[in-house]
């Protein structure tokens, strides 16, 4: 692992999940396509809340439209960034197990050079960690307040 | 357009194979089920916590030639007393759909039957119809009757869906196709989800949507207050839509607030504790359970489930009157939660109006819904396209 590559660490900070939407609208500026991200962060901490602004500003979906892929495993949005068209996927691997299982999934198809990938959960699979071109890391600090992190390789 | 009499033996075959069930049927005339015969596949997902995609379409494949095989036997017909072959064409799995979506093309084009494509959520509120008219058709003689006044204000609520349909007939109440219009969904997390969420949050487990039912009776529902924060229906992009729903669920929010309650009283390490206990049991029972349970986190558990049951109840209803629904129907896996049929029972008393729920056999998902939900497309002539395929996030209504 001499990944010597420097990276590139930015940090948010959110006082309320309104907060959280407009960091993910603010970050998006940074996601230069392709991305493939682990979205790190427990559960509650704003997950899809972050995601909901990120969408936005890709003017790919409304907040309202945004809701969580743990049961579904992804959700698409087209949307578009400097009027290049986007793809932006929001996925959830909580309920897959194995490397095997993820094949199904089609993440080479969805990693394309126009995609924007939020993997939650995307820890738990090597193989995924390797695609991954960084991660947002969203931890709690103290009540509501949470600390956000993106780091890009 | 076509009548009763110019339709044959009434007999439609379904196929089921959206998710983790491989199902199939024979309902004739969308009221009476002749066989109805589920491969549960619980067995296979419970090592893996889940439903996994390619287990998923794995165990269709293998299941499904013996299940149409067996809900044939059953019904005492073979293929070629068949008015019709249904399936459902979406939303869930890509894969899972499509081993359903294929043997069903297969088995019309060799027997010259016609294809009809239900939505799986469509088949969820058929299911709450298909029983009611079975009971009335025990109580009165004239079994095509209505039993539910429409329209219906349908909440279907599970893992992944907690959405609000009015529900509507058009025509005549022996041949109208059914209307479906989305007035109310969640905004984040469905309300099952929820529950089983809160439930991981507490180290019972995943999915524990049930433990979190069998438990909450021993709490003190009104020990936690949880609020839910009113979601506005926006118009960001007017045009883009004909009708923005306009009643919105949130339920992101309560799981934090469980999150932030856990934090403050300290409940960490009493979390971990029976997070480990129960892992050593391999099917733990409620008996198992409950001791585990301290007051507190009792206490929590039916807070909770008491706030999600309300806003779901105070939803329902209200968008049923502003609507003016004549009856409230409701599916999907949380129909099963104890505390939601009796506080929707008791609300809908109150009201004079009339609600129905599913039984257990018929709120998880079986191809008896599905065959009920494609009658009135056969009457109406609403075939499927040659080219019919998976749509994993198919709508219902707009």
């Amino acid at each position: 692992m001499a990944e010597t590559t420097e990276l590139k660490v930015y940090q948010f900070e959110s006082a309320s999940s309104a907060e959280t939407i407009q960091v993910g609208r603010e970050l998006t500026k940074l996601l230069e396509p392709p991305k493939f991200l682990i979205l790190k962060g427990n559960l509650g901490t704003g997950k899809t809340t972050l995601v909901k602004g990120i969408a936005q500003a890709l003017d790919a979906a409304d907040p309202d439209e945004v809701t969580s892929p743990t049961f579904t495993l992804i959700h698409e949005y087209e949307g578009s960034r400097n009027d290049k068209p986007v793809l932006l996927y929001h996925l959830d691997l909580y309920r897959l197990e194995g490397e095997r299982q993820l094949e199904t999934l089609g993440l080479d198809d969805i990693s394309s050079p126009d995609s924007i990938v939020l993997v939650e959960w995307g820890d738990k699979f090597k193989s995924v960690l390797k695609r991954s071109n960084g991660e947002i890391h969203i931890e709690a600090a103290g009540g509501d307040t949470r600390k956000i992190t993106v780091t890009l390789k | 357009m076509t009548d009763e009499t110019s339709t044959g033996s009434g007999l439609i075959l379904a196929i089921e194979s959206s998710c983790d069930e491989t199902a199939a049927a024979v309902v004739e005339r969308g009221s009476h089920t002749l066989s109805s015969v589920v491969a549960s596949q619980i067995a296979i997902h419970s090592r893996y916590g889940g439903v996994v995609p390619e287990l998923a379409s794995r165990e269709h494949l293998r299941n499904i030639v013996p299940v149409v095989r067996a809900a044939l036997d059953r019904a005492g017909c073979t293929l070629s007393n068949l008015d019709a072959i249904a399936v459902t064409s979406g939303p869930g799995l890509a894969g899972a759909l499509l081993v359903g979506i294929s043997y069903a093309k297969a088995l019309a084009y060799a027997t010259g039957k016609p294809l009809l494509a239900v939505n799986h959520i469509e088949g969820h509120i058929h299911a709450v119809l298909l029983e009611q008219r079975q009971l009335s058709a025990t109580a009165a003689a004239d079994s095509i009757s209505q039993p539910m006044p429409l329209p219906a204000l349908a909440l279907v609520v599970s893992g992944g869906h907690t959405h609000l349909y009015l529900t509507r007939q058009q025509g005549s109440p022996r041949d109208g196709g059914w209307t479906y219009q989305n007035v109310g969904r969640t905004v984040d997390d469905a309300a099952g989800e929820a529950f089983d969420k809160v439930a991981k949050l507490l180290g019972l487990g995943y999915p524990g949507g049930p433990w979190i039912d069998g438990l909450a009776p021993h709490g003190n529902s009104k020990a936690v207050a949880f609020a839910f924060a009113q979601v506005k229906a926006k118009l960001h992009r007017p045009g883009q839509r004909a009708a923005m729903p306009r009643f919105l669920f949130s339920f992101s929010g309560i799981k934090t607030a469980v999150l932030r309650y856990v934090e403050v009283h300290d409940l960490q390490s009493s979390i971990r504790a029976r997070h480990g206990a129960l892992a050593e049991i391999t099917s733990p029972l409620l008996s198992d359970v409950l001791p585990l349970c301290d007051a507190q986190t009792l206490d929590l558990i039916a807070s909770f489930q008491r706030a999600v049951v309300g806003d779901l109840k105070r939803k329902t209803f209200l968008a049923a009157e502003v609507l003016g629904a004549h009856s409230i129907l409701v599916s999907g896996g949380v129909a099963a939660n104890q505390e939601l049929r009796t506080r929707f029972t008791a609300e809908a008393a109150k009201r004079g109006m009339p609600v129905a729920f599913p039984s257990l056999a018929l709120s998880t998902d079986n191809a008896a819904m599905i065959a009920a939900a494609a009658w009135p497309k056969l009457l109406a002539g609403d075939f499927a396209p040659a080219n019919l395929s998976a749509d994993p996030s198919l709508a219902l209504g707009r």
